[in-house]
This record gives C-alpha cells, structure tokens and sequence, in this order.
C-alpha cells in the first residue's frame, strides 16, 4: 500500500496526528510525536503522550479503529492512514531515538515558516515516561493534499 | 462552559493548524486540518467548507464533532466538541470568511483551489484543554480598551466634522499604532464610497473611489460588516479590482481614476471596519499593513467600537452643520481679497457636474455642482458667504436627499481645492456657514 516515497514522507518533519472513535461515537485526536515503519510499511507505529490522550487510547482499545494523518506544513502535502486494528503498547525506550529525531525534524520544517521555536517546543515538550506507542496496520490510504485530488485513495488497497 | 471560546479565540486564527476529528456511520474515524475557523460568539463558531470531502459527509450524516485547536501564544492545546447547525452561503458571515479564505489561498499557493462554498456553523457544547506545559502569553502590543477608551475622549473634543475626521486618523496612529489609514464616506445616490482623509501614504487619495461591492472595502460597505485578511491576495486588492471593474465599464467614466486611490501596493494585513449610525451606512474605516496577520480578532473588536461611535458623531456634526449659527457671518461680501496673478479657467460638465481646473480634473459629482455654483455666484456678484442651508434649498445642486452628508462634501471640497493650491479655497466660518476665498480671476465655462 505505502510506496517508498510515501514512507518517506511519513518519516519526515510532518505533523502527525491520531484521531479514534469511542464505541458510542465520540471522536477523539490527539498530536504525535513521531513514527516507525514496521516491516517495509506493513505496520506503522506512532507515539503519544498518554497524559493528554486518555480519551483517544480508551477509543483504540475498545474499538481497534484509527485515522493517521500526516502533513507537511511547507507544502501540505498531506497523507491519512486508516486502521481497523490498532492496539496501545506500552513505549520502547529504545524509540526515544525516533521520537527526538521526529520534535527536530519538525522544530526545522515549521520555525522557517514563522512560528515561534519556543512555542513548537512547548506543544512537543515530553518525558520518556509519558509516552505510548499504537500499533496498526494501513488498511486504506488517502492523499488529502487541498485540491480537486483531496480524498483519493492512494494505489489500490490489498 | 468553565472555559470561554473568546479567551482562546487566536487559536482559531490557524497560525498552528487546527484539525477537525469526525466519525462515519460505521463508526471509522476520519482526521483533517482545518483551513479556516472563525469566531462568531462564545456557545458558535463557524467553519469554512470548500469541498465535499470526508468530513463533511460525516458531519451531514450526523457525527458528533471535536476539534484540536493550538495557541501560537502560549503552546496551549484544547480539544473543542461541536454539534453542527447550519450552513450560510451569503450574507456577512459567508463573505467574513470568503475574503479572509482568498488571503489563506494566496498564501498557502490554493488560489483557484480553495473556493468557499458555505459557512458551516457549529454549537460549542465544550472546551477542553489538555494537560501539559503553557508558556505565559506576550504581553498585547497595543491594550485596546485603555486605546478606545482615549480615542473616544478625543472624539468628544471635536466641534467640527473636519476635526472628527483628523482626530480619528490620528488616533488610530496614536492610540492604536495602526500607521495606514483611511476614511472613505458612502455616496449613497451612486453606491460609492469617496476617501475623504486618510494617514500614512505618499499622497492623500482625497476624492478617490471604490464601488460598493468591490474589494476588501466595497464589501464590507456593501454587507455592513467587518472585513479582515492576514495575508496579500489580488481577489481582494481594492485598487486592482477597482481598475479591472471601470475598464471594463469603457472609457465614459475614466473619471473615476483620476484620482488614484492611495494604499499600501504590499499590503498583506487588510481591515475594513463600517461606520454606521441609526441603520444607515456612512461610510468605511480602512487599515492595512505589510505584515502577514497584523490584525486580530481585538483589533477588530476595538475599531468597530470606535467605528460605531464615530458614526454617531458624525451624524450629529452633521445634523448641527444644517442648523446655521443665528449670527451672521462675520465680514460678509465686504473686504474680498484683490485677485492678482493670471487668469484661472473652470470648466464644469454638466453631465456629471465635473470641474476641471485649467484643464486638469478636481472634483465631479455633487461636490463638483456646489463649487460651480459657488464660483458662479462669486463671479456674478462677488458672493463669498455660503450656507449649508442655503446650499441645501438651491435647486442649482440637487442634493440627492436629507440623507446625503453634505458637510462630508464640503470637506472633500475643500481638501481638493487645498491640495491642488490654486486660487480657490473654502473655510468654515461658524457652524453651517463657510467663505469662499479667491485670489485670481476666474474664467467659468460651461461644458
């Protein structure tokens, strides 16, 4: 489903965001902090700071249910995964690597842009203990760049 | 609702994107940016939508709603559950965000893309705000309460019209920090508006005009509301479309762009406020700025509260210009200045009551059928003493109506005849009485 150009993308400074759905139809999002490419793309992992997505991870354990978006400010590209089997593990310290070398790359993409380091690091202020991973597998990929395109499916979904 | 949507609302300004969470029928989750929200009151807020895309499918099918909204103040995130109402596709709230949707496109590079379709409003049912570190906000650049609070004092001070035009341009460069500025008054008979003062340009624009309807400023005439646009787009550059629509209307009225408009050609930051009193339009307050975002949701908050009472200002000032002193006029026809120098030729259209000056256009319009008469009467006996009333009763001028702002006119008049320095000039010599001075022969002509 994910080409290497989309895999790449998905690991440079865009902003990440999780979003689920509880079973009674509330949804619910949340900021991350950085993802992993699990076997060639068949799995994605991504990190999130329990602490202020109580409400999101609930929704992932009871429904398996995720929207992934990724989006790159300076051009919009944008990217939304969707997965049916999403599950909450706890976080591998072995990935504060990734997730320090996700806040740089996009502390890089969004201060030339204008906004303000101070401020892009407060929002990604973290401590390894509060950190989550979810796992899931890409069950359908849509570009959302704005425009006429926005919503397609990318490739066909196997 | 513990937390209020108008303390966190420069969170909806989208400097950091926000993002709109929506589920479908089957329960999947579907995540997008936000391209613009916009403030209405503290329980609404409106969303723009340009596509039928996901999202809007989930919300017309009846998805309970949150959005993720991030403060560039202070780093803040809230996490925000909306249910939505309804859609407006016309009117002032649908032409707020189609304007401030053109800046968007332009500076995202979706000009042509992003096109508004509707302004989806939604109910605040809460406001969350996530835990984690906040930075103390930076302190405001300007306290608008403490500036309106001065602006309106000065106000007061003003005994003329002419002074409550000066005083609120400078106030909006003293108290406000705003450095261009300017005043445009509504010609209700032609539906234009005509700068009548403006601050902070190489020259003062005075007699320009902008349809109604047209650019940042002919639309917030026309829909009576205020127009606001964080970054430089040609949809909405006044001068551009003002240049384009009378092109397009042929050559008869080239008139209308003898008078270039002043403006800032860089302008990135737009803000058109309307000045209205008892239901009638009188005319816009127009600020800009080369700095992408420059006015905020306080910035407008403060000049339409400034705009309103400069209304009501304007309308008794000019409610009191048609009740004339009861004292005469001082020095009346006696003591006129010997004329000197060559002679000064005034040619007058009578078709659309254009003065020109030795060749070159000064004013048309009704303001151009008052100087006429008043050179008329000066050359036939020397008459330099002038009323409003008179004016008002002379069937050589016919005012549109009561409603017209003639002392507005007289102003514009007179700034004319000021600027172009040629022997003619007016002055205010008590309240709804004016002299006429002037200082070289004149030859009148007729068409």
């Amino acid at each position: 489903m994910l080409d290497n150009d989309s895999i790449a993308f998905l690991q440079s400074g865009v902003s990440i965001s999780l979003a689920s759905c509880s079973p009674g139809g509330m949804p619910v999002m949340s900021r991350c902090l950085g993802c992993k490419i699990i076997d060639g793309g068949r799995q994605i992992a991504v990190f999130i700071k329990p602490s202020q997505a109580a409400e999101l991870l609930d929704a992932i354990r009871c429904t398996g249910r995720v929207a992934n978006v990724f989006s790159l400010p300076s051009t919009n590209r944008t990217l939304q995964l969707k997965g049916i089997d999403a599950r909450v593990t706890p976080f591998d310290p072995a990935d504060l690597a990734v997730v320090e070398a996700h806040v740089a790359d996009f502390i890089a993409e969004v201060v030339p842009l204008g906004l303000p380091e101070a401020v892009v690091r407060t929002v990604f202020s973290l401590v390894p203990e509060d950190l989550a991973t979810v796992i899931y597998t890409p069950s359908a990929a849509f570009s959302q760049t704005p425009g006429p395109k926005a919503g397609e499916a990318l490739g066909a979904a196997r | 609702m513990s937390l209020r949507i108008d303390a966190i609302r420069e969170c909806l300004e989208g400097i950091i994107p926000g993002q709109i969470a929506t589920c479908d029928p089957a329960g999947m989750p579907n995540l997008a940016f936000l391209t613009q929200a916009q403030f209405i009151d503290n329980a609404h807020l409106a969303l723009s939508y340009q596509f039928f895309n996901r999202t809007r499918q989930n919300v017309l099918a009846g998805s309970a709603i949150r959005l993720l909204v991030t403060s560039h103040l202070t780093g803040a995130q809230y996490r925000l559950t909306l249910q939505y109402l309804r859609t407006e596709t016309a009117g002032p709230l649908f032409e707020q965000m189609k304007a401030k949707l053109a800046g968007i496109a332009a500076h995202t590079g979706m000009s042509g893309v992003f096109q508004l379709l509707g302004a989806d409003i939604y109910r605040i049912l809460a406001i969350q705000q996530l835990p984690g570190p906040v930075l103390a906000p930076p302190p405001p650049p300007v306290n608008h309460l403490i500036a309106l609070r001065r602006a309106v004092q000065r106000l007061a001070g003003c005994a003329t019209l002419e002074c409550l035009l000066d005083t609120a341009l400078d106030c909006l460069g003293a108290e406000f920090g705003i450095d261009h500025a300017m005043l445009l008054m509504h010609d209700e008979a032609r539906s234009r508006l005509y700068t009548l003062a403006s601050r902070g340009y190489p020259h003062s624009g005075v007699g320009s005009e902008i349809p109604l309807g047209e650019g940042v400023i002919g639309i917030c005439a026309r829909e009576r509301t205020p127009i606001r646009i964080g970054f430089m787009n040609s949809e909405y550059a006044y001068g551009r479309t003002v240049r384009e629509r009378i092109a397009a209307d042929g050559p008869s009225d080239a008139l209308e762009t003898a008078i270039p408009l002043p403006g800032l050609p860089e302008a990135a930051s737009q803000m058109a406020v309307p000045i209205v009193a008892l239901g009638r339009l009188l005319g816009v307050l127009y600020v800009e700025s080369v700095a992408d975002l420059h006015f905020g949701y306080d910035d407008e908050d403060a000049l339409v509260a400034f705009a309103a009472h400069l209304g009501l200002a304007i309308l008794h000032h000019q409610q009191a210009e048609e009740q004339p002193d009861d004292e005469p006029a001082p020095a009346a026809e006696a003591g006129a200045p010997a004329l000197a120098g060559p002679p000064l030729r005034v040619r007058h259209f009578a078709a659309n009551d254009s003065v020109f000056l030795d060749d070159d256009y000064l004013i048309k319009g009704v303001a151009g059928a008052i100087l006429w008469v008043l050179l008329s009467d000066f050359v036939a006996r020397q008459r330099t003493s002038f009323t409003n009333k008179g004016l008002r009763v002379d069937p050589r001028i016919r005012l549109p109506g009561v409603s017209d702002n003639l002392e507005a006119r007289l102003v514009l008049l007179q700034r004319r005849l000021d600027e172009r320095d040629a022997g003619i000039r007016l002055a205010k010599t008590g309240r709804g009485r004016f002299c006429l001075t002037v200082t070289r022969p004149l030859e009148l002509a007729e068409g």
